[in-house]
C-alpha cells in the first residue's frame, strides 16, 4: 500500500496544476457552506451577547433597528434625538439608573460616544493605560480605536467636521487622550469616549471664547445692551479645552433641552424593568426597546438569507462534486495505457484501483486540511468582518 | 524453459486463431520470433507472460505451469520471474528514471523498495549508460534512453525469462544494437532465456535461434 500511495503522490506532484485546481475546488465546496455557517453563528452570538447585556433602550420613535445599531454598536445613521431632560425623568422614576448616550460625531470614522462615567461601570470597561475622564474635553479610547488612530495616552484626537462645506457647522475639537481601555473584543474597542458635555461642545451647543470684558477682546465688541454683548467674528473661539480656557466654556439655554441619541435605562430590578416599559408603551414620541428583541428580528432576516445562500451553495457543491467525479472518471479512462502497463508488469486490478482511489484520497485530504485552515481563519477573523458588514 | 502443448487461443469476435501443437525453447536460449505485423506474435508473448490465458492447451515456463496458476499467482510469477520490454517503452511519465526502474517493487505483492534494490537500480542504470539521468523524467530523455530505462526495469528482479516485444522498433540504428546487446549480454551473464519479437532482420544474427511465427502457428485462414 505504501508503494501505491507513493505512486499517487508522484502523480499528483507531476500534475500539480491540475491537482491544485481540483484541491481548490474541493476546498471551496467544503469550506464555503461550513465557513459561512460558523461565521454567521459566531456573529449572531457576538451580536446577541451585547444585546443581552443591554436590558433596555430609550430613544425617539422611529426605526428601532437604527436606534439599537446606533446606541449599542455605534453604527448606522444618527437617529432623531431626545432631550437630556428625559434622563432626569427616568432618574426621578426611581425604577432605573439612566445612562445618557450621544453618538453622532466621529474622528476619522471612529465613533465618538458622549456618555457619563456610569457607562464604563455598566459595560465593565477597564483602563489599560492612563486614567478616566476627569475634565471637560478629554477622551478615553477603546483599544482598537487607539490602534486605528495610532494614538497613545498624551496624544490628541480631533473630531471630524460633519461637512467641510458647512461654514457655520460643527468645528473640530482637539481632545487629549487621557486613557486607553483594555481590549474587550466588542464595539467598545472601536470607540472614543468623551463626557456628554464634551460631545455637546463638539456640536457647538457649548463653547469657549475670549473674555468679552478683557482688553484683548475690545476690538471685537460690536454693541453692548445691558448684560448682552454682541461681538464680531474676530472674537477668538477655542477649539481645544485647556486648563487655561476651561472656565470660559459654557452652554447657552436650558441643559435639559440638549440632545441625546438614546438613554440606557438600567433597571434596578425586574419589576422596575416591567414598570418602566409599561410607562413608555403608549408614548407617542419615545420608544422603550428591548435590544434583544430588535436584534432577534435582524438575525431572523440574516438567517433567512443564510438559508437561501446555503441551499445555493449545496447545489453548487453537488454540481462541483459531479464535475470532480467526471474529471476522475475521464482521467481513469485517459490512463488506460498506464493501467495496462501496470497489469502487464504484474500489478493487480486492486493495485490499479487503489492507485486511482489513493489519488482521490490525497486530493480530498489536502482539500479537507485547507478547508479546516480556512475555517479556523474565518472563525478568528471572519466574525468581526461579517459583523461590520451586517452592521 | 518454455514448453507449449496443444495451444489454442482466439480473441472474442475475431476469426484469428493461434494454434500451436507443440513448441519448446531451451533454457538460456536466445530466440528471435519473426513474422509480419498482426500475425499474432504479441499475442503469443502475452500468453507466455500469463497476461492472456489460452482457450486450450498448456504453457509451462521454467518448470511452472502458467496455465494452471491462479490470477494472483500468475501476477506474482510475472513480476518475479519475467522481464518485459515493450516497443513503446511504457514508462510512467510522472515517475523519474529511478522510480520507473523500481516500479515493479511498488506494485508487486510483498515487495518493497530497499537500499539493496535502489543500489541494483543504480547499477543497472550505470550498465545501460543512464546513471547520470536517474532524476530525470521520461519526457527529458531520448527514445534510446527511454528504452534503456525500460530494459533496466525489466532486469531489476533478475528474471529467468526476458520477453521483448519489438524492443528496437522505435530506435535509431545506433540505439537498436545497443539495446539488443544489453538484453543479450544480460541473458548470457545470468543464463536467462530471451525471446524477442522483431521485424528487423539486421538483428537476427545475434540470436541462437529464429522462429518464424507463420510456421509456428498452424492455423490458416479459410
Amino acid at each position: 500500500m505504501r508503494g501505491v500511495l507513493y505512486l499517487a503522490w508522484r502523480y499528483i506532484l507531476w500534475h500539480r496544476w491540475k491537482s491544485a485546481i481540483l484541491i481548490a475546488a474541493v476546498t471551496l465546496v467544503v469550506y464555503l457552506p461550513l465557513g459561512l455557517q460558523l461565521v454567521v453563528e459566531r456573529t449572531a452570538t457576538d451580536i446577541t451577547a451585547r444585546a443581552d447585556a443591554t436590558p433596555l433602550l430609550l430613544g425617539r420613535r422611529g426605526s428601532p433597528l437604527e436606534l439599537v445599531l446606533n446606541s449599542l454598536y455605534f453604527s448606522s445613521d444618527y437617529p432623531q434625538p431626545l432631550n437630556y431632560g428625559q434622563q432626569q425623568d427616568l432618574r426621578q422614576s426611581g425604577l432605573v439608573d439612566p445612562i445618557p448616550l450621544y453618538v453622532r460625531f466621529h474622528s476619522q470614522r471612529v465613533p465618538i460616544v458622549g456618555t457619563s462615567l456610569d457607562y464604563f461601570e455598566f459595560r465593565g470597561l477597564e483602563l489599560a493605560q492612563g486614567r478616566q475622564l476627569v475634565s471637560l474635553g478629554e477622551a478615553v479610547l477603546g483599544a482598537r480605536a487607539a490602534e486605528v488612530l495610532g494614538v497613545n495616552v498624551g496624544d490628541t484626537v480631533l473630531s471630524s467636521p460633519e461637512s467641510v462645506f458647512e461654514l457655520a457647522g460643527v468645528y473640530p475639537l482637539k481632545m487629549p487622550v487621557v486613557g486607553i481601555l483594555a481590549p474587550r473584543f466588542d464595539q467598545d474597542d472601536g470607540a472614543i469616549f468623551v463626557d456628554l458635555k464634551t460631545a455637546w461642545i463638539i456640536e457647538g451647543l457649548g463653547h469657549g471664547h475670549q473674555d468679552l470684558t478683557s482688553s484683548q477682546a475690545a476690538g471685537a465688541i460690536l454693541k453692548t445692551e445691558g448684560e448682552r454683548i454682541v461681538a464680531n467674528a474676530s472674537l477668538v473661539q477655542y477649539n481645544e479645552i485647556t486648563p487655561d480656557n476651561i472656565d470660559s466654556f459654557h452652554f447657552h439655554g436650558d441643559l435639559s433641552r440638549l440632545p441625546l441619541t438614546a438613554i440606557l435605562p438600567v433597571p434596578r430590578d425586574n419589576k422596575g424593568r416591567v414598570l418602566i416599559q409599561g410607562r413608555y408603551q403608549s408614548n407617542e414620541t419615545l420608544q422603550m426597546l428591548s435590544p434583544r428583541e430588535v436584534i432577534d428580528q435582524l438575525l431572523e432576516t440574516v438567517f433567512a438569507v443564510q438559508r437561501y445562500v446555503l441551499v445555493a451553495m449545496v447545489m453548487v457543491a453537488v454540481a462541483t462534486g459531479a464535475v470532480i467525479l467526471l474529471v476522475f472518471l475521464l482521467s481513469w479512462r485517459a490512463r488506460r495505457g498506464e493501467q495496462l502497463t501496470l497489469l502487464r508488469l504484474g500489478g493487480s486490478r486492486f493495485v490499479i484501483t487503489s492507485l486511482m482511489l489513493a489519488e482521490a484520497l490525497v486530493v480530498t485530504l489536502l482539500a479537507l486540511f485547507l478547508a479546516a485552515v480556512l475555517t479556523a481563519l474565518t472563525i478568528t477573523f471572519g466574525g468581526p468582518l461579517l459583523q461590520a458588514v451586517v452592521m | 524453459m518454455i514448453q507449449l502443448e496443444g495451444l489454442e487461443f482466439r480473441y472474442p469476435q475475431s476469426t484469428f486463431t493461434l494454434q500451436i501443437s507443440s513448441a519448446r525453447i531451451a533454457p538460456g536460449e536466445h530466440t528471435a520470433l519473426i513474422g509480419p505485423s498482426g500475425c499474432g506474435k504479441t499475442t503469443l508473448l502475452n500468453l507466455l507472460a500469463g497476461v492472456l490465458l489460452p482457450d486450450r492447451g498448456s504453457i509451462a515456463v521454467a518448470g511452472e505451469m502458467v496455465t494452471a496458476m491462479s490470477d494472483a499467482a500468475r501476477r506474482d510469477f510475472r513480476i518475479r520471474k519475467l522481464g518485459l520490454v515493450f516497443q513503446n517503452f511504457e514508462l510512467l511519465d510522472y515517475l523519474s528514471v529511478c522510480d520507473n526502474i523500481l516500479l515493479p517493487l511498488r506494485i508487486g505483492r510483498d515487495l518493497r523498495v530497499t537500499a539493496d534494490k535502489q543500489q541494483r537500480a543504480a547499477d543497472l542504470a550505470e550498465r545501460v549508460g543512464i546513471a547520470d539521468k536517474l532524476d530525470r523524467y521520461p519526457d527529458q530523455l531520448s527514445q534510446g534512453e527511454r528504452q534503456r530505462v525500460a530494459v533496466s526495469r525489466a532486469l531489476l528482479l533478475e528474471p529467468a525469462l526476458i520477453l521483448a516485444d519489438e524492443p528496437t522498433g522505435n530506435l535509431d540504428p545506433g540505439n537498436k544494437f545497443l539495446v539488443l546487446d544489453l538484453l543479450v549480454d544480460y541473458a548470457r551473464e545470468y543464463a536467462a532465456t530471451l525471446v524477442v519479437v522483431t521485424h528487423d532482420r539486421e538483428l537476427l544474427d545475434r540470436f541462437d535461434r529464429v522462429l518464424d511465427f507463420q510456421q509456428l502457428n498452424q492455423w490458416r485462414p479459410a
